[in-house]
């Protein structure tokens, strides 16, 4: 275990070393990785992390020297670029964005999934050196588009965000991951959904075979409001998407909606966790994943209905396409419900392309690549069609037909 | 909540175990507690050859170095394995009688009592039974004409002592003694069971049923039952459990081993309703048992059906391993839990073979205060070409104090394999409700016949005697007034 040691060495670089009480809660975190902790086989969180990788983690974290991280403001939509987790600070009518510096300790605490044994999350929190804050004011109606900016080879960066949707605003939310460099990228997101907020979030993850990329999200959802998160995975390196969110005020809806397209030897890592604290409440949690060759995948579903959170709707869906004899999918659903007066339901699927469904096209007179190729694409059509932002539609349709052009 | 449903679950809660009393026959045990001296005690109370008495030593000291199991989503208190009796065997049995008429009346009485028909109905019914009071066996029904057919039906510690061959090829073949805590325990001291050898080509023509019962105090009672069907062959066992109504909880940890081999089939039913504790969660079984099944041969099928209504805790998954090519593994399940009481449940299929195919339908229902979870492990090997699993498990709810869970584990390895899985949680459908009190049904009588209808899928998988008894059982589990 090098974990302990490379923390030590590198305390001050961190954020808030200065604060006793994040100290503490830091040693803290610390002792879950003592080897006798470090128990892989009843650990979701590492099912596929490489555990010689993460414990030999060499720590090495670089403020960008300054760079054009400049927010264009046009009509309501704002681009922010982060360089290594960092940007220049910004505040007008709509929103306001905020480099976290080591001033403001409670941003430290802000962690719902401390006690979820969740590894990666402990990383963070153990080595976070990074991240902003975004509020948006409220009742306004903006897009924010973020691109986060891996700048070298090497790094390890570990970094936190927080996201305010203030009351009755509406945020399109676009992420983006597009890093060609061999780094760690250890994510955490916190998003707050006031009463009344829309906030629709677009992640697309096109990283290159080196990078690996932890990206982890937390939301709780307050009275009337809506979250939807989409997540595209293109990655050719190793990406693990862990969502969890709460409903925790009533009438409030969230769905977590993810697709993936892995090939080679690499590894989808995904799970989201619905918790659904208050009643009248609804929840989707919706993955859906290509494999070819060597491939290999994981989805952890889980809903869990509170006593109180009668007239619940919760539902899950998972499934698998896989196209070589090489690749292995793994799919957990779980369902923990504690209210009578609900409707939850999981379906999972796992098998190679329809038979009948090739049949009917190569009777056509369609070749069984193209064949294969339509029906892929017919998979995730329905929703692409949803997608309402055509500079999306048009990024996911490319990707797609580049993963397409390269399985056969 | 309207106030008719309010009453159904208080009529529901108050619900006693009906078959809670104890039979007062004198039980020889040997001092509480486990150790290598207890293991020899009971070898040699059986007459054991060496060969076992090695065996169960070798699994005791497995277990010592074992762990419980923890990953259940049970609340297992502590248990003390040194204040349970591990032998309990009724007097004077040591010779077995030959037929009904020299078995201790007080016996059949209480089997009269439980309404199981030992005696002359069952053997008009056409079922032999091999009933096993506390640990060792006590009549054996219909054994002659079995034996013409080759067919062996007898207790295992009989068969050790007969059949040593068979014993020593097959016994800790599919769960093998290390596999984990409590399949080591019961390896270290399983006191009876039986033991089922069908022949190559032979259809059983009965349908083989054993009563387990747990009879004297602190008993914890460990049977092992090994069935092998041979090639080409056919058997459908039953059993049943009731047990009477005690304070202090008691443990049971049973073994339960199937041997399919080309072109064999096994059906395996089960009824358990073991003491369930009472309102406040005080008493009842602890059950963890082990049941494994290994389709060995190509074209082999092996079935499980269960109905659990009772014990405090059931911690519980029939499995299958489909080894051989073509074969078939089933799992059909009701489990019923109310006021306190714990059930993690479900089965496990291991698809090895070439086209094996297996299907999974759980139903659980919870009432009270009680945890109910599926939990439930589909895999693929590489080599399952062109196999196939489907899985329903729906939960129902009744009253909002308990929890009905699902966690499913599903693993494709193969990109021919095929795997589908649906469940639901729902509470009684307000419409269905309605439409049978128009029809003139009490609400009680509505509800025990939705419920009904919500296991009939796996109800009529059940062989025809205990059909009858597992819909009596949904009903009585299920409400105060009918049934």
């Amino acid at each position: 275990m090098y974990i302990d040691k490379e923390y030590l060495e590198n305390y001050k670089n961190l954020l808030f070393s200065d604060f006793e009480e994040v100290r503490e809660e830091r040693d803290n975190v610390l002792k879950k990785f003592v080897p006798i902790y470090f128990d892989k086989k009843n650990n979701e969180s590492i099912k596929n992390v490489d555990n010689n990788k993460l414990a030999n983690l060499n720590y090495n974290y670089k403020k960008p020297a300054d760079v054009d991280s400049a927010i264009k403001n046009s009509n309501n939509s704002y681009t922010i670029k982060l360089f290594n987790g960092k940007c220049d600070n910004y505040k007008d009518e709509n929103l306001e964005i905020k480099n976290i510096d080591s001033n403001d300790s409670k941003f430290f605490f802000n962690n719902k999934l401390a006690n979820t044994s969740d590894f990666l999350i402990d990383l963070n929190s153990l080595f976070l050196n990074c991240g902003v804050k975004i509020i948006v004011n409220k009742n306004k109606n903006i897009d924010i588009k973020i691109l986060n900016i891996v700048l070298e080879d090497g790094l390890t960066i570990f970094q936190k965000n927080l996201i305010i949707c203030e009351e009755g605003s509406k945020v399109n939310l676009v992420e983006e991951y597009n890093n060609q460099n061999s780094s760690i990228h250890n994510i955490y997101n916190v998003f707050e959904v006031k009463k009344k907020s829309v906030l629709n979030q677009f992640v697309i993850q096109n990283n290159s075979k080196n990078h690996e990329l932890y990206l982890s999200s937390y939301a709780s959802c307050m009275k009337s409001s809506e979250y939807d998160q989409k997540v595209y995975n293109f990655s050719n390196g190793y990406v693990r998407n862990y969502h969890y969110s709460e409903l925790v005020e009533e009438n409030s809806t969230v769905s977590h909606i993810g697709f993936f397209f892995i090939n080679s030897d690499n590894i989808s890592d995904n799970k989201t966790y619905v918790r659904h604290l208050a009643a009248n409440c609804q929840s989707n949690q919706i993955y859906k994943g290509v494999l070819t060759d060597k491939s290999k995948a994981n989805y952890f579903s889980n809903t869990y209905v509170d006593k109180i959170a009668q007239k619940t709707e919760g539902y899950q869906l998972s499934k698998g396409i896989l196209l070589s004899k090489d690749s292995t999918y793994f799919s957990k659903p779980e369902l923990r419900i504690f209210a009578d007066d609900v409707k939850c339901s999981h379906g999972s699927t796992i098998g190679p392309v329809d038979e009948n469904a090739i049949f009917y096209l190569r009777s056509r007179g369609i070749s069984k690549n193209t064949a294969i190729k339509m029906i892929i694409s017919s998979f995730i059509n329905d929703d692409l069609e949803n997608i309402s932002n055509e500079q999306i539609k048009s990024i996911v349709t490319k990707n797609l037909n580049e993963f397409l052009d390269n399985i056969v | 909540m309207n106030s008719e449903i309010t009453k159904t679950i208080d009529d529901i809660n108050q619900e006693k175990y009906k078959y809670g009393f104890v039979t007062d026959i004198v039980s020889e045990s040997p001092k509480k507690g486990l150790d290598e001296n207890t293991i020899k005690f009971i070898s040699n109370k059986k007459n054991e050859p060496d060969w076992m008495l090695e065996w169960r030593l070798n699994a005791y000291r497995k277990w010592l170095k074992m762990k419980k199991p923890i990953w259940s989503n049970l609340n297992i208190p502590n248990i003390d394995y040194q204040d349970i009796y591990y032998y309990s065997a009724p007097k004077g049995f040591e010779e077995k009688p030959k037929d009904l008429s020299e078995v201790d009346p007080k016996l059949i009485e209480t089997y009269n009592k439980l309404g199981i028909p030992l005696a002359e109905q069952k053997v008009l019914a056409g079922v032999a039974v091999d009933a096993v009071f506390d640990s060792v066996s006590v009549a054996t029904t219909y054994k002659g004409e079995l034996e013409k057919l080759g067919i062996i039906f007898c207790s295992i510690s009989e068969a050790i002592k007969t059949h040593p061959e068979l014993i020593k090829k097959y016994l800790g073949s599919v769960i093998p003694t290390g596999d984990h805590s409590f399949s080591a325990l019961n390896s270290a001291v399983f006191t009876d069971g039986s033991f089922v050898y069908i022949p190559e080509n032979v259809k059983c023509p009965i349908e083989l049923s054993t009563y387990f019962r747990i009879n004297a105090e602190d008993t914890g009672q460990f049977e092992r039952t090994l069935i092998i069907a041979d090639k080409g062959s056919y058997v459908s066992y039953l059993e049943g459990c009731t047990a009477p109504q005690r304070d202090s909880n008691q443990l049971h940890a049973a073994n339960v081993e199937l041997i399919a081999l080309d072109d064999a089939e096994i059906k395996y039913s089960t009824i358990q309703n073991w003491y369930p504790g009472d309102e406040e969660g005080k008493g009842g079984i602890y059950n963890f048992v082990t049941k494994r099944g290994l389709c060995k041969g190509k074209n082999s099928k092996i079935s499980w059906t269960q109905v659990e209504t009772g014990s405090a805790i059931t911690w519980k998954y029939p499995s299958c391993i489909l080894k051989g090519d073509d074969s078939i593994g089933e799992f059909y399940s009701v489990a019923i839990t109310n006021n306190y009481q714990q059930a993690d449940t479900g089965t496990k299929m291991t698809h090895i073979g070439k086209n094996t195919k297996s299907k999974i339908i759980s139903k659980g229902i919870s009432l009270g205060k009680s945890q109910n979870t599926y939990r439930g492990n589909v895999s693929f090997l590489r080599k399952a070409d062109k196999s196939r699993n489907y899985t329903q498990c729906d939960s129902l709810l009744v009253g909002n104090n308990c929890g009905a869970h699902t966690i499913p584990y599903i693993e494709s390895k193969n990109s021919s394999a095929l795997v589908e899985h649906e469940a639901s949680t729902s509470k009684i459908n307000e419409e269905q409700l309605y439409y049978c009190r128009q029809r003139g049904l009490s609400h009680e009588e509505a509800v025990s016949l939705i419920v009904n209808g919500f296991c009939k899928q796996v109800l009529q998988e059940l062989p025809m005697e205990f059909a009858v008894e597992a819909q009596k059982l949904v009903s009585i589990s299920l409400e105060g007034s009918v049934g």
